[in-house]
């Protein structure tokens, strides 16, 4: 197993070496001087001349990437220009108020999926199949942002029952905290719940064939027990796998969702950079969720290696 | 070519058979037709504002209703077409080729090209695609034709990785084999040969790319990095209906509904090709 760690962790070398250099050149590719676009017009000479020091810009390429990361390694990911804090902290902030809404949307994901995924794999050809398999697939067309303004529509509205945007500490006030997560948590996890209730649909239609299936229930194991005790069990390892690949797609998927709630996550701090032209937060955040996401996928490459032992650890 | 002319006739069958099919290629018929033919189709200049006419509600004048500026959406949701289809054909088209081209360079080359182009579409895959969309038209600057070039940019590696694989399938068979052996250069083989025979599974890919690259420019265009104003698009409509939701819901309900049913029908056309194409279906 350890081998098999290091030798994923080796592989994963060169696929963070591109994305480090993908955000380094993030700001470098910025048509014009990129010191004038991150100070600005009205910048005076004395800090252009220092940012321009600190970016090493009159120094070869190479030279300016080697400084740039060993202060990212560091955490010194520069400061930001609004306001002249630094990014990594910054960066940290929002990754917890990212990380509850991406875990409240899997949850309600799965609390969707896997019964729907069940109920249309058991009763396959019938309406309550049709019925779920063309719900997943209006999931899987409907824009996220689309589905909160409908939500917000419906919820905040017409029905004016939950806040239509906004953020408070779980810690500071639990119950305002939740009201505040239902709609963006429903919006990702309505999205996410698409794929998961076609892949529960598939592997459960695929184990309900297998000739252990039709030895339980030539034993006369009651039905329901024939479903959830041999055939769901079995069915989980690819549904497992497909969680963990989403997890990794939640990190995409909050940007927009955190845009249309005003949550206050790495999606919004990414966007509002974009829009204030704040090079370093958007150099920082792309990177930091850049190497979250390549660490994901190995942790659900790791997990699917554990949990199948039909899975060789080469 | 026969590999690809074969599948023409099934693709027919299968969408004369398929009622998902069928509904789907309406879906897409539809929305294809209003682009084409939004100059005919709508009643207004999307453009042209009413301040008289601000906010109105849908009526026998303005069947969708009309935004702040007066203007009517259901002309603008037709001329949005125009946007998402022309978006989704470029940059899919764009990166269908570019990537095809560089998979099975890898593919049949192998060694040090192989290494090199795949590792840079591991980096480009490294990245959640609507956040490297996003990095990229925050660097170029917000456009209708950086948004294209961006969602090109995320779906090349599925492109590079999927004929990369059908090239070192197809390689090894025997025609191969035989031009080789006639002493056709590596280039004639791979346009002539190669890329024919593993044009099928993406062009399945390409069409349900078509529907992801569709939502993909209406997130950007709803953030504001798309085509800008006063360019309908569904995504900026999206984003301008926000700030009325509760004066004017039907702000939001067209533009999304408009996304909607033509990804729908690209996702269920696309789902019938790789139930044609797939090779356990026959």
């Amino acid at each position: 197993m350890g081998k098999f760690l290091l030798s994923r962790l080796l592989s994963l070398v060169p696929i963070l070496f591109g994305t480090s250099l993908v955000a380094f050149f993030l700001i470098r590719l910025i048509p014009g001087d990129p010191v004038i676009a991150l100070l600005g017009l009205e910048a005076n000479d004395d800090a252009i001349a220092a940012l321009r020091s600190s970016l090493a810009l009159d120094r070869s390429l190479p030279v300016q990437y080697l400084a740039w990361l060993g202060n990212v390694l560091t955490g010194d990911f520069g400061r930001s220009i609004q306001g002249g804090r630094q990014v990594f902290p910054l960066i940290l902030g929002a990754l917890g108020p990212t990380a509850l809404l991406a875990v409240a949307a899997l949850v309600i994901s799965l609390l969707i999926a896997i019964p729907a995924g069940i109920v249309a794999a058991t009763r396959r050809d019938t309406v309550a199949d049709y019925g779920a398999s063309f719900a997943a697939l209006c999931g899987l067309s409907m824009p996220s942002f689309w589905l909160g303004v409908l939500l917000i529509l419906a919820f905040s509205i017409y029905v004016p029952i939950l806040p239509a945007s906004g953020y408070v500490s779980p810690l500071v006030d639990p119950l305002r905290f939740l009201s505040f997560l239902v709609l963006p948590a429903l919006t990702l996890g309505t999205a996410l719940s698409a794929a998961t209730m076609r892949m529960t649909r598939a592997t459960m239609l695929e184990v309900l064939r297998a000739d252990f299936i039709r030895t339980a229930r030539a034993k006369g194991v009651p039905w329901r027990r024939v479903v959830w005790r041999h055939a769901f069990r079995n069915a989980q390892i690819p549904i497992v796998t497909l969680i963990g690949i989403q997890m990794g797609q939640l990190l995409g998927g909050v940007v927009i969702t955190e845009t249309v709630f005003s949550w206050p996550g790495i999606g919004k701090l990414t966007v509002d950079a974009i829009f204030a032209r704040d090079y370093p937060v958007v150099q920082g955040a792309v990177l930091v969720t850049a190497v979250l996401f390549v660490f994901i996928n190995l942790l659900t490459d790791v997990v699917y290696t554990l949990i199948d032992p039909r899975v060789g650890l080469q | 070519m026969s590999a690809v002319a074969a599948p023409g006739a099934a693709l027919a069958r299968g969408l004369v058979r398929d009622r998902r099919a069928a509904f789907g290629c309406a879906l897409v018929v539809v929305a294809c037709l209003a682009a084409i033919a939004a100059p005919l189709l709508a009643p207004y200049d999307p453009n042209a504002p009413d301040f008289v006419a601000a906010l109105s509600p849908p009526s026998s004048a303005h069947l969708f209703g009309t935004d702040d500026l007066g203007r009517d959406t259901f002309s603008r949701v037709i001329y949005g077409a125009r946007v998402s289809l022309l978006v989704g054909l470029v940059s899919v088209v764009g990166a269908l080729v570019v990537g095809t081209g560089l998979g099975v360079v890898a593919g049949y080359f192998g060694r040090f090209a192989d290494a090199l182009i795949m590792r840079v579409m591991d980096v480009v895959f490294a990245f959640p695609s609507i956040l490297l969309a996003l990095a990229i038209t925050a660097v170029l600057g917000p456009s209708l034709s950086n948004a294209i070039l961006a969602i090109a940019v995320v779906n090349l590696p599925v492109f590079a990785r999927i004929a990369r694989a059908q090239t070192l399938v197809v390689q090894r068979l025997d025609f191969v084999e035989a031009q080789r052996a006639l002493g056709f250069g590596p280039f004639a083989i791979l346009a002539k040969t190669i890329v024919p025979n593993i044009l099928a599974p993406i062009i399945v890919q390409g069409s349900l790319l078509f529907a992801a690259a569709i939502i993909t420019e209406s997130y950007l265009s709803f953030l504001g990095l798309g085509a800008q104003p006063p360019t309908p698009t569904w995504g900026n409509m999206l984003r301008n209906a926000i700030g009325f939701l509760g004066l004017a819901p039907w702000l939001a309900w067209f533009p999304g509904a408009a996304i909607f049913l033509t990804v729908l029908g690209f996702n269920l056309f696309g789902d019938a090709l790789r139930d044609i194409f797939d090779p356990r279906n026959t």
